[in-house]
């Protein structure tokens, strides 16, 4: 089987991946990696979701071998050393998670967003999300987390 | 069903080669959003994989009257691209209502033509915009127009041995029009339950090159030609505007499914039609 050599939350591992292997096999069953979960397999719902060379993607319908020498972030390395990630408390505090299955896709979703663009409107933010499914607390309290923690993150960097 | 391979081609000549010695045995790999949740859902069990996302086709630019996109050019750099919004503009629109920004990030333009669903949002528009695609193989090269590439659901004229290299895109001129919209049960991540594309140019009050589309009413993305045809050097009014909506509907052949039923898709479709003429025609 093909060797796959990728970087995940700033770790080198080299693992086998067969032909139609999917990026989130690997992370789960290879790396041991679970905060990417599965839901429906098939792109639909973005519980699986992680940052790929920075780029937002389903890891459950990408293809393990084209990632290949690159860079995976998944909700685990949004966790700076010793301190959650602003995002992170801002679920927290804003009881943005119920069941919290979709969380770990929703958190990637939003880094993602907020990478891109600090100050997004709520229409930015709802469009940022709009990949991923959640079936229990419906979506104002995850909008509301996100907002607060972009005008953190603004404001720790000013 | 023997050990399965997977080929990252250098190039284009290497996905040829490929192409050629595994014919139907092989699966063209790109974004992965089509084929890989095929291969999930078990409908699919490729024997031979070739990635094509390193072989240089990704690539946006203009040539002459023509803006050209390489096939594994991703949904989220279109809709980006200040080029294909000023060259474009539609399928800029509809590229962006495709899926959600994840598989905009990975879903490229060439796996929306040739998966050839009838609902495919890009298909459609590049239809309506009158798009010729580049086929390529180890024998030689092609040019088949949108409209001649579709043969029903899933199903196209590339030959097993053959790529789809690039999609050639008439650009804007002065007086183009269009209009596009998508109806589906929620904003994004969806396959549309009806989608509309219409393209033309107005000159002097007077339409020419009309071409109206509609996605998922039938086998393939249609391109309403009788409908078309009776705006074709007219100036269009109301009592026109309806007749050729009405014409649009009783080209479709819609079926029933989990989205929605024919009947509803035929009602819909023909005041989508009318509601689009007249922003374009007012």
């Amino acid at each position: 089987m093909p060797m796959l050599k990728l970087k995940v939350n700033g770790r080198d591992y080299e693992v086998e991946a067969g032909p139609t292997t999917t990026l989130l096999e690997v992370l789960r069953g290879k790396l041991l990696i679970t905060g990417p979960k599965i839901g429906c397999n098939t792109g639909d719902c973005g519980a699986c979701s992680v940052l790929l060379d920075g780029r937002l993607v389903k890891s459950c319908i990408t293809n393990a071998l084209t990632a290949h020498g690159k860079e995976v972030i998944t909700v685990e390395g949004l966790v700076e050393p010793g301190e959650f990630h602003p995002l992170q408390k801002a679920f927290y505090e804003h009881y943005a998670s119920q069941c919290g299955f979709c969380t770990p896709g929703m958190l990637v979703a939003a880094k993602a967003l907020l990478d891109e663009n600090p100050s997004p409107t709520r229409d930015e933010v709802k469009e940022a999300i709009s990949g991923n499914l959640c079936r229990c607390t419906g979506y104002v309290k995850i909008i509301e987390a996100i907002m607060a923690a972009a005008q953190e993150m603004r404001k720790k960097k000013a | 069903m023997g050990k399965a391979l997977f080929f990252k081609a250098a190039d284009q000549n290497e996905a040829c080669t490929l192409l050629a010695r595994y014919g139907e045995k092989a699966k063209v790999l790109a974004g992965g959003t089509d084929l890989m949740a095929r291969v999930n859902r078990r409908l699919l069990s490729p024997e031979v994989v070739i990635f094509i996302g390193g072989i240089g086709l990704n690539y946006i630019r203009e040539e002459g009257d023509n803006l050209v996109i390489g096939a594994t050019t991703t949904h989220a750099d279109i809709v980006r691209s200040a080029l294909v919004q000023e060259k474009a503009p539609l399928l800029a629109e509809a590229t962006g209502q495709i899926g959600s920004p994840a598989i905009r990030n990975m879903g490229t333009i060439g796996g929306n033509l040739v998966n050839a669903s009838p609902a495919a949002d890009a298909a459609t528009a590049l239809l309506a915009l009158g798009a010729k695609l580049k086929l390529v193989s180890a024998k030689g090269q092609r040019q088949v127009a949108v409209e001649e590439f579709f043969t029903g659901p899933g199903k196209t004229v590339l030959r097993p041995d053959e790529l789809l290299q690039e999609v050639i895109i008439p650009s804007k001129r002065p007086g183009s029009k269009w209009a596009w919209q998508k109806l589906g049960k929620r904003k994004a991540d969806i396959v549309a339950v009806i989608s509309v594309a219409i393209a033309l140019q107005m000159n002097k009050g007077v339409c020419s090159k009309v071409r109206i589309v509609l996605g998922a009413v039938a086998p393939v993305p249609l391109l309403a030609k009788r409908a078309g045809a009776l705006l074709e050097g007219k100036k269009p009014n109301k009592a026109l505007i309806e007749e050729v909506a009405k014409a649009a509907a009783e080209e479709m052949t819609p079926i029933d499914d989990v989205r929605a039923t024919a009947w509803y898709r035929r009602k819909v479709s023909e005041a989508l039609v009318k509601r689009l003429l007249s922003q374009i025609l007012e």
